[in-house]
């Protein structure tokens, strides 16, 4: 079944022409596609713009992906009949009276051509931002090489002479005034160089941290030594370097501060790492033959028993280093020729005390006559806190343990520690009564004869007097060292050969025990003092109530942490530069100046 | 083997498979690794530290040669399309590399500024992939079959048509149709502006006033002229829709280029910043 399709043309002289042809049906589509029966082509038709379908009832027309209007009416589909104006696009497609034999008859007339309304001036192009991505990209990278990079080093780049701090101590300082662009430069590439820091100097930095000089004197170079004895001019050596043996020892001769301390880490400056203590202390015999110390690598998992430093009284000189252990030493005992029992002073029931009752809880008896003592009774941190002050006889001891001499007679004490002081003392004393001057504070004894006072006496009788004196003095003084046992309560008393007096043996304490270590009372005020020093059995000044190890590893830990734990390193009980001679044998004077080593 | 591959999905995303590798070789080594106690934290400055950092370094050289050798014609030093697919994957495992080599340590210094840029040039290649994915399909779909220049075509027609319907409506309503016809031809490049064609909007739009006032005008006419007036406003309609979809089109076209503005010259920023970041770190050891 086919149509009859008329394509209505203009010709260059204006006259219409008609090119008929024959379609075949009964489905013919209207469209841009060549595959159309009916082609109309032209952009602004869709490919597959319309469907006519032909049959014996007549033809419809059905929309495709395009618009069609029919009477200038916009429809999806239409009957067709003769005269119909179907509008496809810019096409007028008009139905007219077929011939025989075909259902229908179509004239395409192109009523809009392209050309009509070409160039309207529109510009729909992409604008893109004038500047291109090559200009913006060569902005970026100078403007950031500059500030980032140049600006900040502009001072070394320009060849400026070094500022006077960043060659620490011996710097060369220039006496020409720098001119008014070296003063900019300076101000503007030390506000950048700023941002170079990639974190904050430890608070003890602070002071010269606007300075990058002072530590890091040499470019391209590890921060020296040199720069850190600037000013830590006594820093110490760990051991000597001639005890080190062996190229481990030489690697830890050559070390530098900064293999350990470690700037820009935050406010604290991080100190050192276990790890580089162990790396020694794994085998210190290897590296230093000489020592003395035991295998450590972790507080908790490997370090020896501790060693006290224990005193002899007898030789002052010698300090005994025994490791603790068990069984302990023979040689684990203080020698301080004191006699002491620390059970007896602590006993629960209290202890007799002359001045009666002291607070309600340490009153026992009736009498209110016991105290019950405390170790801060005598025991008391000193300035720092960190240790114990010494006791004293003076302060601790003599409130109950009364030097008084004959204390019917008199409340008067003789003085501590002087026995020719105490023989004068007594000789005095003892004369003024003889002598008929009794003062008022003393009953005089009844044995002893007085002279009369107002009488007129002779000279012999004033030396026959004061013998009289003498004689009661020595025998009170003897009755002090000797029969009363004052003296001999706590010390060791031994008489003198031929009667020249007593010997007293020299009384030394120990008030450190362990001297190297950081140890401090005033930080484990939060544990009874019992906790470690557990005297309630100590009877005699020789027993030493020092902790041991384990008791320490109920609360410590080491540097790995563990949960409830105080994690613990090397360095929080012992000193690295606590040896006698300077770091690395550098002193201020051998320092290089800067751009040599 | 459809005829189309994603860049993604290169030879099977193959470095898809070498970044994920990376990574997580990266956040394994960082996980492992126990730095010495003196740097309390993981740092650059470790073996690690200087491990990672020099693999970000040379990633980041090497990523910025894809600039050179897409431009590279006769080059057979892989493909193109390999090249893209490799930096869009390794780009982004600098993300991993990068963190971790800093260690999370950040301030306000230039190390901290080479890694945000860093950032914000793999964010911005972030959308131009997602772009670069999404927008043809998007283009598309709003193009349906048509193409830039049929659209204008279509508005053009419209344009004629509408005169010619509004011959027949009082003269008001023919001014209003005539005026914005001129306006429209005269001061309107569809798209405006760059920053109006990302936006995709043109307030301005005369055609779009005209129908509106035209509508506003509306009750005023009766009988066949209103009915010829509700055809003027369809038409117009069609105008604003065409126009819009012109729009949408160049806006999805500026978007896919627009990243490119940021993610090149930014990357070149990072270069600077990442030579004075490794020059700071090593004057100042």
């Amino acid at each position: 079944m086919d149509i009859q399709v008329v394509y209505v043309t203009v010709n260059r002289r204006g006259q219409s022409q008609r090119d008929q042809q024959r379609v075949a049906g009964p489905s013919i589509s209207v469209g841009r596609g060549t595959q159309c029966q009916i082609h109309l082509p032209d952009p602004r038709i869709a490919l597959q713009h319309a469907h006519i379908t032909v049959s014996e009832s007549g033809a419809t027309l059905e929309a495709g992906s395009g618009r069609v209007q029919v009477n200038s009416h916009e429809v999806g589909g239409a009957k067709l009949a003769v005269g119909d104006r179907i509008e496809v696009g810019p096409y007028l497609l008009e139905v007219e009276s077929p011939p025989a034999g075909v259902p229908l008859a179509l004239s395409v007339t192109l009523a809009a051509p392209l050309a009509a309304h070409g160039g309207d001036g529109r510009r729909f192009t992409l604008r893109l931002p004038r500047a291109s991505k090559r200009r913006l990209s060569y902005i970026a990278f100078i403007g950031t090489l500059l500030l980032c990079l140049l600006v900040p080093l502009a001072p070394e780049l320009l060849g400026y002479p070094q500022t006077p701090s960043a060659t620490a101590g011996p710097g060369r300082i220039d006496a020409a005034e720098p001119g008014r662009i070296e003063h900019v430069v300076r101000t503007v590439s030390t506000r950048l160089l700023q941002t170079w820091n990639p974190g904050p100097v430890s608070r003890a930095h602070q002071p010269v941290g606007a300075d990058c000089l002072t530590c890091h004197a040499f470019p391209f170079v590890q921060v020296r030594d040199v720069s850190c004895i600037a000013c830590h001019k006594t820093i110490k050596e760990h051991v000597p370097a001639a005890e080190l043996k062996g190229a481990q020892g030489q690697a830890f001769r050559d070390m530098r501060c900064a293999e350990c301390h470690r700037d820009h880490k935050g406010m604290q400056m991080a100190p050192y790492a276990q790890e580089q203590c162990a790396d020694c202390h794994r085998d210190v015999k290897s590296v230093a033959p000489d020592a003395k110390s035991g295998k450590a690598t972790d507080f908790r998992t490997e370090h020896p028993e501790f060693r006290l430093s224990l005193l002899d009284a007898n030789k002052p000189d010698a300090i005994r280093r025994v490791r603790q252990g068990k069984p302990a030493s023979p040689d684990m005992v203080e020698r301080s020729n004191l006699k002491f029992n620390h059970a007896l002073h602590l006993d629960p029931g209290g202890v007799r005390d002359p001045e009666g009752k002291r607070d309600a809880s340490g009153v026992r008896d009736a009498q209110g006559r016991r105290t019950v003592l405390r170790c801060d009774d005598c025991h008391q941190p000193n300035e720092g806190g960190r240790l114990m002050a010494p006791v004293f006889m003076e302060l601790h001891c003599q409130r109950c343990h009364s030097l008084a001499f004959e204390p019917k007679v008199t409340k008067r004490q003789v003085v501590h520690g002087d026995e020719a002081a105490i023989a004068t003392m007594l000789r005095e004393f003892y004369a003024r009564l003889v002598l008929g001057d009794v003062p008022p504070d003393v009953n005089p004894p009844p044995d002893l004869p007085r002279m009369r006072p107002g009488a007129v006496v002779t000279y012999q009788e004033r030396q026959q007097a004061l013998k009289i004196a003498d004689e009661k003095a020595k025998l009170v003084l003897r009755e002090l060292f000797e029969t009363r046992k004052v003296c001999s309560t706590c010390h060791e008393v031994t008489p003198k050969a031929g009667g020249a007096g007593w010997e007293v043996a020299p009384v030394r304490v120990a008030e450190i025990w362990m001297p190297q270590a950081l140890f401090s009372h005033a930080k484990h005020t939060t544990e009874k003092c019992t906790k470690c020093h557990d005297v309630s059995q100590s009877k005699d000044s020789g027993h030493i109530a020092m902790p041991g190890i384990a008791l320490c590893r109920e609360c410590h830990v080491g540097a790995r942490t563990v949960a409830g734990k105080v994690t613990s390193d090397c360095a929080t009980c012992h000193k690295f530069h606590a040896g006698s001679d300077f770091w690395h044998g550098v002193l201020q004077a051998q320092m290089l100046p800067r751009g040599k080593k | 083997m459809s005829q189309h591959q994603s860049i993604l999905e290169f030879r099977h995303g193959r470095y898809f498979k070498v970044a994920l590798l990376l990574c997580a070789a990266a956040i394994g080594v960082y996980a492992w690794h126990d730095p010495p106690a003196i740097y309390l934290k993981p740092y650059g400055g470790t073996w690690l530290g200087y491990t990672l950092g020099t693999i970000g370094a040379v990633l980041i050289l090497w990523l910025m040669l894809l600039g050179i050798r897409k431009r590279r014609y006769r080059s057979n030093m892989g493909s193109v399309q390999g090249w893209t697919s490799a930096h869009i994957y390794l780009g982004f495992s600098l993300i991993v590399v990068a963190t971790l080599h800093c260690a999370f340590e950040f301030g306000w210094n230039i190390h901290t500024l080479a890694y945000a840029l860093m950032m914000l040039v793999i964010a911005s290649g972030f959308f131009g992939v997602y772009a670069y994915l999404r927008y043809p399909e998007y283009m598309t779909a709003n193009l349906a079959g048509e193409t830039l220049e049929t659209m204008l075509l279509k508005v053009a027609d419209l344009e004629v048509k509408c005169k010619r319907i509004a011959l027949d409506l009082p003269d008001e309503v023919n001014a209003l149709i005539m005026n914005a016809s001129k306006r429209a031809a005269e001061k309107t490049a569809l798209g405006g502006s760059f920053r109006r064609q990302l936006a995709g909007v043109d307030p301005g739009h005369p055609m779009r006033l005209a129908r509106d006032e035209l509508l506003k005008m509306g009750t005023r006419l009766s009988g066949d002229q209103a009915k010829v007036q509700e055809q003027l406003v369809m038409e117009m309609t069609r105008i604003v829709a065409l126009t819009d979809r012109v729009r949408r089109d160049l806006q999805l076209r500026a978007q896919m280029q627009v990243w490119l503005y940021f993610h090149v010259p930014l990357s070149f920023a990072l270069l600077a910043a990442l030579t004075a970041h490794i020059i700071s770190v090593f004057y100042f050891w």
